[in-house]
């Protein structure tokens, strides 16, 4: 007989999950935020988040989408509270932000400014999908959209990268 | 060609590479120049995802305490990393965990068939300032980053079906240690001065396999 679900309630099993998926939450928030020193912000809150509410969390394989979530949600909660001033592609690219841009091949720094100047409703379902993991499904159930949608916005955002990666670009859909 | 499959099947192909329905598969199989948009897209993600893992050198080690407000969520995280002290005494739980998210989001590299050149082998290597004599042959090779470095990825076709190897040479492992996270069995092995993880979709990496992989460790 297989035991009930338990919430994590165990702090050292639930403290190494967070410690695991530290890492990518942070690059995570940095996409969404295009701003190293708030996404820090974020994932900080997240965790303090993350910690008061994990009786919530009933499977450990559920806490990568879970933590993703409250990023999202602590991005969006900052910048209300904070009313911050949106973040200007051409400055950050300008400011050469070493966190984005000090390793890697130019090519891979070539591929992280053009994924920097995506559109928001495409770069960051593109980030959920290949950082976070998510299925179109769960970034339509995410982000309040058809899966449709999802998968539009998702095959353009590819598709621009298409042409930084010299690949001819997929005729567009309607 | 019939352009409305090709039309629907690139759709599917450019939004979500990975998780391709029924219908498109089969008109994969029956369209050479929508299979070359699928191995051209799934190239292209690796790299996305590559580049979407920024390095984390320049990220502060710890909050920051700015507010009493902050000061309370600080001292809470403080609290959270002290309470993770024992999962710093014995990180490989951790690291087989990170291995396999990291082979979760190159799906695509079990799919290669072609095995590469050993100049295609030697590049991925030079990248990693990583020596590795493969004796099995490598259909997958990318410099992956990884804890802030660039980690060989490989996968190797073998008579037990493909399998990923990873040269982590900036890792410390004490000893051989198996494990099982999402589908994946997998074994990290102590290989000269690093470590080298082995993972399958099937049966856990034969005793074999394992001397094989880290015989070829320098």
């Amino acid at each position: 007989m297989k035991p009930a679900p338990r919430g994590m309630s165990g702090a050292a099993p639930f403290t190494r999950l967070l410690e695991m998926l530290r890492p990518d939450l942070l690059r995570f928030a940095c996409w969404l935020a295009r701003d190293r020193s708030v996404a820090e912000d974020v994932v900080q809150e997240t965790l303090i988040r993350a910690w008061k509410s994990r009786e919530e969390l009933k499977d450990p394989a559920s806490a990568r989408p879970w933590l993703f979530t409250i990023v999202r949600r602590e991005h969006a909660r900052l910048y209300e509270r904070k009313r911050l001033p949106t973040v200007d592609v051409d400055s950050v690219e300008a400011l050469g932000d070493p966190a984005l841009a000090s390793e890697g091949d130019a090519g891979l720094q070539d591929l992280r400014g053009a994924i920097m100047q995506l559109p928001g409703e495409y770069r960051e379902p593109l980030v959920m999908q290949v950082l976070g993991g998510f299925s179109t499904a769960e970034i339509a159930a995410e982000l309040g959209l058809t899966q449709a949608a999802v998968l539009t916005r998702l095959f353009r955002a590819r598709n621009r990268l298409r042409t930084i990666y010299g690949l001819e670009p997929a005729e567009d859909v309607e | 060609m019939n352009t409305t499959d090709c039309r629907h099947a690139r759709l599917h192909i450019g939004a979500a590479p990975h998780e391709l329905p029924a219908e498109v598969e089969t008109h994969l199989a029956g369209c050479a120049d929508c299979r070359r948009f699928r191995d051209e897209t799934v190239s292209l993600d690796a790299r996305v995802r590559s580049a979407l893992e920024v390095p984390l050198t320049h990220f502060r080690a710890r909050p920051q305490v700015r507010s009493r407000r902050f000061a309370l969520a600080a001292s809470m995280v403080l609290a959270l990393l002290l309470a993770g002290g024992a999962w710093w005494l014995n990180p490989r739980p951790a690291l087989a965990g990170e291995v396999t998210s990291h082979v979760l989001h190159e799906a695509g590299s079990w799919d290669r068939q072609q095995v590469l050149s050993e100049a295609d082998i030697d590049s991925v290597l030079q990248q990693a300032g990583v020596k590795f004599d493969s004796k099995l042959p490598v259909v997958y090779a990318m410099a992956c980053p990884f804890h802030g470095r660039q980690v060989p990825h490989f996968v190797v076709q073998t008579d037990e079906g493909p399998m990923t190897v990873m040269l982590l040479a900036h890792e410390k492992v004490a000893a051989r240690r198996e494990f099982s996270e999402h589908g994946f069995r997998g074994v990290l092995l102590p290989a000269g001065n690093g470590a080298v993880a082995v993972l399958s979709r099937g049966a856990a990496p034969s005793e074999a396999l394992e001397r094989t992989v880290v015989a070829g460790v320098e």
